[in-house]
């Protein structure tokens, strides 16, 4: 999986702040079908939206049944109904080979991506709003940054297993090492995106200068960071899944080396399911609270 | 009063010898073209900039930072994307409250949010989010949230430079109410000659290098004016003649 760089993505989201063409509710003509009505119309245009977009999974699914079918050869290929039977049967039950059930090492690799996601979102978001308040600060620290971004956070596992041993903790630093300079980055953008003009607006309103920093400026700035978040969660399970690949004893990376190096396909593919259960549910939190923050992506 | 920026070494006069004083309840056009200085001036009023030379007063007092007895609407509606309509207008009584320094009550506040939302024609549309009002919409509740912070003066940075022509008339007759109902007063900047005719009961005209306030033209019209109706009357036209005049010299 390649993931668009930060960069890519914020400029996307940047922009897509004025990709609405459509005038809402024009003055004079809806004006009098009201609020309400025009939410109405949003909700079905959703409903519409979901609907396809399930029907988009069920192509999917029916795709690699029949391939499945046709191929009839369960180690190249299992099919939906096989995976499903395999993710059923292990889910509470040990691998030989593996020694804990599915539900164990899907745990494992959870808590070991929230641990290292929170930790790498707090110290990012941190320095970004350090960098942001500060000219020093930043010129300090953006060439570090500038440095330590592009390079692939699995370089680091030797290093990590050196200094920090087999444990959980080199496996936690890992992630925070991917996920700080993308939060830095886009908390830095996503405050100095927020327009001066709107800081002042607050002031001549009466509000304090501690009031406008907390209730506007970060405030405003909210929406791109919970999307900075958004980008880096997907970057956290890359870094986690492959160093379970290479160096550990449990975890969801593990179970599907494992399960390959036996040619049990479908439980590779079990694996690979439950990390995408967890990625788009974790994902569909920070996009719930993505709507909280920002009304306008409510449709 | 005079204001420059450095920057690198190189100096930029933005502001040189301009002064203007300023009735209360008058409403007055500054009108010049880009860079003359209309929005340094705007801002150095409004506190967020400090002036090199000079000061500012307002009411007696002198000018040190921005304060809510001085309002301002800028070039866009400015409104907080995450606050319902009637939250945007009660953001500066709230905030206000928070640093203590008025104690208007909830209640009191609901009732004045109301009274705000239906003057600016925006009944029913106090639980509607920014991105939901049309362009002529956001700026009557930007309009609102002004008012709703009870300044003395209120200072406008072009805020209708973005809108059509015909949306732009009716906020001009829109802000022409408000102003007669309110008595405030009002500094508007435009580079828009018969906006500031229609506007204003002065024009300050700006311009030059060093840019400042060249002259500046009474506007003896009756109102109400339009630029349609009284567009072809001779008076308009001497007025727009001495202003296209003071703005070549």
């Amino acid at each position: 999986m390649t993931l668009p760089t930060v960069d890519q993505v914020f400029s996307a989201e940047r922009t897509g702040q004025s990709r609405d063409p459509e005038p809402v509710l024009a003055a004079g003509r809806d004006e009098h079908a009201g609020l309400a009505a025009y939410r109405r119309g949003r909700r079905r245009e959703r409903t519409r939206r979901l609907g396809t977009g399930a029907l988009g999974l069920a192509i999917l699914a029916a795709t690699w049944q029949l391939v499945a079918v046709l191929l009839h050869d369960p180690v190249f290929l299992p099919s939906v109904s096989q995976t499903a039977a395999s993710f059923a049967h292990y889910f509470g039950r040990p691998y030989p080979a593996q020694g804990q059930p599915l539900w164990a090492d899907a745990l494992t690799s959870l808590r070991r991506v929230l641990i290292g996601f929170t930790a790498g979102t707090a110290i990012g978001v941190a320095l970004g709003a350090a960098m942001s308040a500060s000219r020093v600060v930043r010129h300090l620290t953006d060439p570090v940054i500038e440095v330590l971004r592009p390079l692939p956070p699995l370089a680091f596992i030797p290093l990590f297993i050196i200094w920090l041993g087999i444990g959980e903790l080199p496996k936690e630093v890992l992630i925070m090492i991917g996920v700080i300079p993308v939060m830095t980055v886009t908390t830095v953008a996503s405050l100095d995106a927020v327009p001066e003009d709107l800081r002042l607006c607050a002031r001549t309103l009466g509000a304090s200068r501690w009031h406008t920093m907390a209730r506007v400026q970060i405030r405003a700035a909210l929406p791109g960071i919970l999307t900075g978040m958004r980008i880096s969660m997907a970057g956290a399970w890359t870094s986690i899944v492959a160093a379970e690949l290479i160096a550990a004893s449990s975890g969801l990376g593990y179970l599907i080396m494992q399960a390959g190096d036996y040619l049990n396909t479908a439980l590779v593919f079990s694996g690979i399911i439950a990390i995408a259960v967890l990625g788009l549910t974790l994902d569909a939190c920070l996009r719930g609270l993505l709507l909280l923050a920002d009304p306008s992506r409510r449709r | 009063m005079g204001k420059t920026f450095r920057r690198g070494g190189r100096r930029t006069v933005a502001l040189a010898g301009t002064s203007l004083t300023v009735r209360a309840g008058d409403l007055v056009s500054l009108l010049g073209p880009s860079g003359c200085g209309k929005s340094t001036l705007l801002r150095i009023i409004a506190g967020a900039l400090p002036a090199d030379e000079g000061s500012v007063t307002v009411g007696g007092r002198p000018v040190t930072g921005p304060s809510p007895d001085r309002g301002m609407l800028f070039q866009t509606p400015m409104l907080f994307g995450w606050l319902t309509a009637r939250d945007n207008i009660l953001f500066g009584p709230r905030a206000q409250r928070a640093a203590r320094r008025h104690e208007r009550d909830d209640p009191e506040l609901d009732a004045e949010a109301a009274a705000l939302l239906d003057r600016v024609g925006l009944a029913g549309f106090g639980e509607a989010f920014p991105h939901e009002l049309s362009g002529g919409m956001q700026h009557r509740a930007a309009f609102a949230r002004a008012l709703a912070a009870r300044p003395s003066l209120l200072l406008m940075d072009e805020p209708f430079g973005a809108l059509d022509a015909i949306t732009r008339e009716r906020m001009h007759e829109f802000l022409l109410g408000l102003w007669d109902q309110h008595r405030i007063t009002i500094i508007f900047v435009t580079h828009d000659i018969e906006e500031a005719i229609v506007l204003g009961d002065r024009v300050a005209v700006m311009g030059g290098r060093p840019p400042g306030i060249r002259e500046i033209i009474d506007v003896p019209l009756d109102r109400p004016r339009a630029a349609d109706s009284s567009g072809d009357t001779e008076a308009f036209l001497t007025v727009k003649r001495r202003i296209r005049g003071a703005l070549r010299s």
